[in-house]
């Protein structure tokens, strides 16, 4: 066996001596560098062994966005049989091995979510490697993480040929355009949302496209729909909520496809935070700047400034701590507002980027009746921020050092002087 | 109170100039290659927008509007100047900007030295034209109000272009194809900075909802009752005449 891959080895290794300089060669090197270490060495200078290059770094985001993506197949056809039980007035009890991790419900995720992973990697990575040959450049992994959380951030009946538009919109003018991977300002798996968003906004949002088949049961006799927690808060529809928290802690919710589960969410941030992939800063102060908007909310239905009346009373009666557990907020923090391209680069401007977002994502969802969804406006508006906020904490950086430079280099002359004088009192 | 933090917030990020009207592009896209100099341009639109906006408001209260020369005496009461508005405006903006650049060259020679040329460019930004004619046409109601729209625009765009200052500054080394160099990248970058911006879009529509339906309720209660009234009086009427006819 491993004699046979090695010569498989060697025999990639010569064939990629064969197409260099010939117009298909980043293509080419592409799948040879996926599949096996390059062969070639460096001849000059000096250099840092580092295993954690970008490819590694893509791997283990994608690794913690696995136990997502499965759980993520799994409520998708649970979510469906629900729906199904609650137009049949059918209760249900959730229990985990009969009837949420079961083949039914996997297939139904096999059928639904399956296809958008494949159609976001077949479209993106193809956009990348037109791109690499037509500039002929190395393709670059940047594509491999947004692949994967495209899917992750879309409800599940998007239709297959829009995720593909958008995927092109999102890797050309949101990537490309910019020089490729790491050269972006706007989050490119975002800036796809955003896309579908607004030219398919009936597609985005809405009590039916959250849950498999029922867009298509519509106005039948079987009709179903699953209202997200978010949307039912944003419309006062309080009566309409029956999900416990833990249900929303783990996830046994409608929502975009990957987004419901902040258990596992969770565990994939600490991984991320202790591989040292994702900034801890970011995700800490995201979580507690939307603890505080969410609690400055509620302190303002507790006053009694606002009433059951008013359109904004759904979300924000909403327990504070519970804006984590429900839509895109935990998913996005971890996973989207720690991107290091378009995050803030500096430590301090982290802090303020990150409690901006949480601070933003909350209130966007209370005042905003159009986007009860709307983490990933806030995201991509400070994206937008993120080069300011850094700007500015560079500046103030520079002057402090240029201060203390100032103490430092008049330190010695002090001294100098005082040595003098003492030369003087001696002499 | 309210209605001026609502009317703050409003105007910087819900119809911000740039991003939800596109107005001001021109310096917006020439004067933001670097931090310090979009700084300092912002500043200075800041401060015009400030003070032309409540002086137009003036002008538009006593002099322009429909009706607005009744102060004069009853004689004068149908005049209607609004026609007149935008050259007095345009006056109006480009008087405080030669004054302002005057009075700053005298007094604080450094302010002047660091604004430079973009003072006497702010004459002619369509965003200040652009305050002083959205503050006519949504009829903003005090002073107090107008000068509140003018700053808060004025940041609004500032913020603007300190954001994508600091962006283009970002980009400088990106590979950037060729052809997109310089202002295709900034068009592209504007486009998705208001897709950032779009955050705000429809937001607080809900407060005045909060009221409305209310009012509404009653509104459209009031209508029906009269209209029901009229309705049972043409009825009654219809009758009366029929009656009568018949009588006859």
């Amino acid at each position: 066996m491993s004699n046979r891959r090695l010569t498989f080895k060697k025999r990639l290794h010569i064939l990629k001596h064969h197409f260099r300089d010939k117009k298909m060669a980043p293509a080419f090197a592409a799948f040879h560098t996926f599949l096996f270490t390059p062969d070639e060495t460096t001849h000059s200078g000096a250099h840092v062994r580092g295993a954690d290059d970008l490819k590694r770094t893509m791997n283990m985001v994608i690794l913690a966005l696995v136990p997502v993506l499965l759980f993520s197949m799994f409520n998708a056809g649970y979510q469906h049989y629900a729906a199904i039980d609650v137009a049949n007035n059918v209760s249900r009890e959730l229990s985990l091995w009969e009837n949420f991790l079961t083949w039914d419900n996997f297939w139904i995720g096999i059928i639904k979510v399956l296809p958008l992973v494949v159609v976001s990697y077949g479209v993106g990575l193809g956009v990348e490697f037109i791109f690499a040959i037509i500039k002929g450049h190395e393709v670059e992994e940047g594509y491999l993480v947004t692949g994967m959380l495209v899917p992750l951030i879309v409800p599940i009946d998007t239709p297959l040929w829009m995720l593909a538009i958008s995927v092109i919109f999102g890797v050309v003018i949101g990537k490309e355009v910019f020089g490729g991977t790491g050269m972006n300002i706007l989050n490119p798996a975002l800036t796809i949302r955003a896309f579908l968003f607004f030219a398919y906004p009936t597609w985005m949002s809405g009590d039916k496209v959250w849950v498999y088949e029922a867009v298509e049961r519509t106005g039948t006799a079987d009709a179903i729909s699953g209202e997200t927690v978010l949307g039912a808060l944003a419309q006062n529809n309080l009566a309409e909520l029956n999900y416990s928290v833990s249900d929303m802690f783990f996830g046994f919710i409608p929502g975009s496809v990957g987004e419901t589960s902040t258990f596992l969410i969770l565990l994939g941030g600490l991984f991320l935070v202790f591989s040292k992939i994702a900034s801890w800063r970011i995700m800490l102060s995201a979580v507690i700047g939307s603890l505080v908007m969410g609690y400055i909310f509620n302190v303002i239905v507790d006053m009694g400034i606002i009433t059951e009346y008013s359109n904004f009373y759904g979300l924000m009666s909403f327990e504070y701590w519970q804006h984590l557990l429900v839509g895109g907020l935990a998913f996005g923090i971890v996973y989207m507002a720690t991107d290091p391209v378009t995050g803030s680069q500096t430590n301090r401007g982290k802090w303020i980027y990150g409690f901006l977002i949480g601070f933003l994502s909350v209130m966007i969802r209370v005042f905003n009746p159009a986007y009860p969804e709307g983490v990933f406006l806030a995201i991509l508006l400070m994206n937008v921020f993120a080069p300011t906020i850094d700007h500015y904490v560079v500046k103030s950086n520079i002057k402090k050092r240029l201060k203390r430079l100032k103490n430092a280099t008049i330190l010695p002359k002090d001294s100098d002087s005082k040595a003098e004088e003492l030369k003087a009192e001696t002499v | 109170m309210l209605e001026h933090i609502e009317l703050f917030f409003k105007s910087i990020f819900i119809d911000n100039m740039v991003f939800a009207v596109f107005l001001g592009m021109c310096s917006y896209l020439a004067v933001s290659k670097k931090v310090a100099t979009a700084v300092g341009l912002g500043a200075a639109v800041i401060f015009v927008l400030a003070v032309t906006v409540p002086l137009n408001w003036l002008l538009d209260q006593y002099l322009l509007r429909d009706g607005a020369l009744a102060w004069l005496g009853p004689e004068f009461a149908d005049y209607n100047l609004s026609f007149l508005s935008f050259i007095l405006f345009i006056a109006t903006i480009a008087t405080m900007v030669q004054l302002v650049e005057i009075v700053v060259e005298k007094f604080s020679p450094a302010l002047y030295n660091s604004l430079g040329i973009f003072l006497p460019l702010i004459a002619v930004n369509c965003a200040i034209l652009g305050g002083s004619l959205f503050m006519q046409s949504r009829e903003i109601a005090t002073l107090g109000l107008a000068f509140n729209y003018g700053v808060s625009s004025g940041i609004g765009w500032f913020l603007a272009i300190l954001a994508i200052a600091a962006i283009r500054e970002k980009i400088r080394y990106s590979n950037v194809p060729p052809p997109l160099r310089g202002l295709g990248i900034t068009f592209i970058i504007t486009g998705l900075m208001g897709i950032g911006f779009q955050s705000f879009g429809g937001m607080l529509t809900g407060g005045s909802e909060e009221e409305a339906p209310v009012l509404e309720k009653t509104a459209a209660a009031k209508v029906e009752e009269v209209e029901v009234k009229e309705n049972k009086k043409e009825i009654d009427e219809k009758e009366i005449s029929y009656n009568d006819a018949i009588n006859k």
